[in-house]
């Protein structure tokens, strides 16, 4: 089971391949550092441009760049109390406060070298877990893959809290939006009001461009902000290996932060912040001195980064075994893996081992370099990428998303799609509509859907063949559990606060 | 996010809610033609998502009236006249990108929306022009070889 997993290790090791994950840590870094800049804009951006790449040079630009952008946004969240990525938000708490004692460079240490334990923690979790969990998905049929569609759009409109009732209408918008197109089975074609472009269905990398790259450029124009970054290219820090000894107690945190993260990570639906927010809190209750936490207590940055970054790769354990993206970078992760014909779920492991493994291990060199790349110099370097002027980079990201999406089929008709997209998803933005379900609408939807239609033939059109086998019935109880968790403790919460009242 | 607990006009969730139910009415049309298993999804989801946007406005009418439910509004444009100000740039740059072509209007374009945005260090402004156009230039012309939409001076 794990001998493909060192098998795939020499290819990784090729200069093109390791070089490819340089790029992506450092270009992480410096889109993490920009706040209104997340790593699921960058790899959305990114995704177009690696069509004539080897699927494993594209990988591990992704793997750098989502690793190099958690820690990224610890930088503004430091030097100025911007979070760079929502993920960074709890490591502003004490950062900031460092950075005003004087102590800005050894929060940014700290951050480095926790983001990168978080990182190689969470890659360990999966090339360990991943494989087995591959090899027991492999036995499922078409109607459990149907019922584990069906756990992974419930699971991810649930767990996201918030708007329910908004999360279910995105979902239900990304499952329409697979729909469009030939239907596979009938061959009949679905509401392509005689475009032949649309032929062949949505290609998803329009509809994640759209919604992921498009609001945050608009949002790069329309905003005023004057940032104050005269404080931020002065540091002042010492070697990162002479301040390292003076990090090694915070080693329990580390640990407590890596579980929480990895455990985080695994689950639909939660993310990087909430990851952060969790470990942040567990550390400050194990700690002997909370009251000095959120005054400057470099162990709270430890916490919340380790945290943010330990989510990283565990994310991507449902995404690649199952195909169930846990987070918004996991669905734009997939979304790379489809343009290069590598359709996420058990096959994966078993038609390309090399390809999925070596996947692994670029995440852990990405979290390993994070130590190397992201050092002092590196960390006073990356401090300047906030002087960039936003309106320039608004306009740089428009066009870079304009000329990527027109190369995948080289036709502006895909532009105009993706800007309409992109349209949509600054609107559902503002209006608090959450954009993962709709992706992970857009791939659940047309699986979800080949599979039932699959299962429903085999069991000669009778329903209840969807449900005749234990783990179709287990997977049905999940579900339930999904949905009406929430539900009966929110009633409960209710009834409680009545009666207190 | 600006949170808003009061605004003037229709409560946004309202207007979303009617749009949804329009446009998803107006798909539903055309699933009798479609062969019976092809119209299954489309027609589930269509409902689903007119049932749940007939929630959502009713959800704003009920917390008209009650204390206990909630439909809070958000102020959708930051700076209505910016954001305006965008989908016209953005329309004038793809259209000059399919009438004009790529390299033309992206270094024309690049400039004059950075400039108009609020960046006038028009020094600083034409280097990063050039640096960005050019280096497009070699990753699509010269290493990827991908033909954009072909300048108007050579066709």
């Amino acid at each position: 089971m794990y001998g493909s997993l060192i098998d795939a290790l020499p290819a990784v090791l090729s200069l093109g391949n390791f070089a490819a994950v340089v790029l992506g840590v450092i270009t992480g870094i410096c889109i993490g550092a920009l706040p209104g800049l997340s790593a699921t804009m960058a790899i959305s951006v990114l995704i177009p441009f690696t069509f004539g790449m080897d699927p494993l040079v594209a990988l591990g630009m992704m793997a750098g760049i989502y690793n190099g952008a958690m820690y990224g946004g610890a930088i503004p969240a430091v030097l100025l109390r911007i979070p760079g990525t929502p993920a960074a938000v709890a490591t502003s708490f004490d950062g900031y406060p460092m950075a005003q004692q004087g102590r800005g460079g050894y929060a940014l240490q700290v951050s480095v070298v926790s983001s990168a334990i978080g990182g190689i923690v969470s890659a360990i979790v999966l090339m360990l877990l991943a494989p087995p969990l591959a090899k027991v998905t492999l036995l499922f049929g078409p109607s459990e893959v149907f019922w584990v569609a069906v756990f992974g759009l419930s699971a991810i409109v649930f767990l996201l809290g918030g708007d329910v009732l908004k999360g279910l209408l995105s979902a239900c918008f990304g499952v329409f939006v697979s729909l469009v197109g030939l239907d596979s089975i009938s061959g009949y074609d679905r509401y392509t009001f005689g475009h032949l472009e649309l032929l062949d269905g949505i290609n998803i990398v329009v509809l994640l461009v759209g919604l992921y790259a498009i609001p945050p450029a608009i949002a790069l124009l329309e905003e005023v902000m004057d940032v104050d970054t005269s404080t931020a290219g002065r540091l002042n820090t010492t070697s990162l290996w002479k301040a390292l000894p003076s990090m090694l107690r915070f080693w329990k945190t580390w640990l407590r932060s890596s579980v929480i993260g990895v455990f985080v990570g695994i689950l639909p639906g939660a993310g990087g912040s909430m990851a952060a927010f969790l470990s942040y809190n567990e550390a400050r209750r194990a700690s002997s001195n909370p009251d000095e936490w959120g005054k400057g207590e470099p162990e709270g940055v430890a916490a919340s980064e380790t945290a943010n970054n330990a989510d990283t790769a565990s994310a991507l354990i449902p995404a690649l075994t199952l195909g169930i993206p846990g987070t918004a970078v996991a669905a734009v992760m997939l979304g790379g893996l489809m343009i290069h014909g590598l359709q996420p779920g058990p096959m994966l492991f078993r038609d390309n081992p090399d390809i999925v493994f070596g996947f692994m291990w670029q995440f852990l060199f990405a979290a390993i370099l994070l130590i190397v790349l992201g050092g002092a110099l590196a960390t006073n370097s990356f401090a300047q990428v906030l002087r960039l002027p936003r309106p320039l980079l608004g306009a740089f990201i428009i066009t870079l998303v304009v000329v990527g999406v027109y190369s995948i089929n080289g036709r502006m008709f895909d532009v105009y799609l993706m800007l309409g997209f992109g349209f949509i998803g600054y609107f559902m933005d503002k209006l608090k509509f959450p954009l993962p379900p709709v992706v992970l609408g857009l791939i659940l939807g047309g699986f979800a859907e080949q599979n039932l239609r699959l299962a429903l033939r085999i069991g000669g059109g009778d329903w209840t063949a969807l449900a005749a086998n234990t783990t179709s019935k287990v997977l049905i109880v999940m579900i339930l559990l999904v949905i009406l968790t929430p539900l009966f403790s929110r009633l409960s919460r209710r009834k409680k606060s009545q009666s207190t009242a | 996010m600006k949170q808003t607990t009061s605004g003037q006009g229709p409560h946004p969730d309202l207007i979303t809610g009617i749009a949804i139910i329009v446009v998803a009415g107006f798909l539903l049309l055309r699933t009798p033609d479609m062969p019976t298993m092809s119209s299954l999804l489309p027609i589930t989801m269509l409902s689903t998502l007119i049932g749940l946007s007939v929630l959502m406005i009713l959800r704003v009418f009920i917390a008209n009236r009650s204390e206990r439910f909630k439909a809070p509004r958000y102020q959708i444009f930051d700076n209505l006249p910016r954001f305006l100000g965008i989908v016209v740039a953005i329309g004038l740059y793809v259209a000059g990108v399919s009438l004009i072509g790529f390299y033309t209007t992206t270094a024309v374009m690049v400039p004059l929306v950075a400039w108009s945005f609020g960046y006038r260090d028009i020094k600083r402004l034409l280097l990063a022009d050039l640096i960005f156009t050019g280096g497009l230039a070699i990753i699509f012309a010269l290493l990827m070889g991908q033909d954009l939409p072909t300048e108007f001076f050579i066709r």
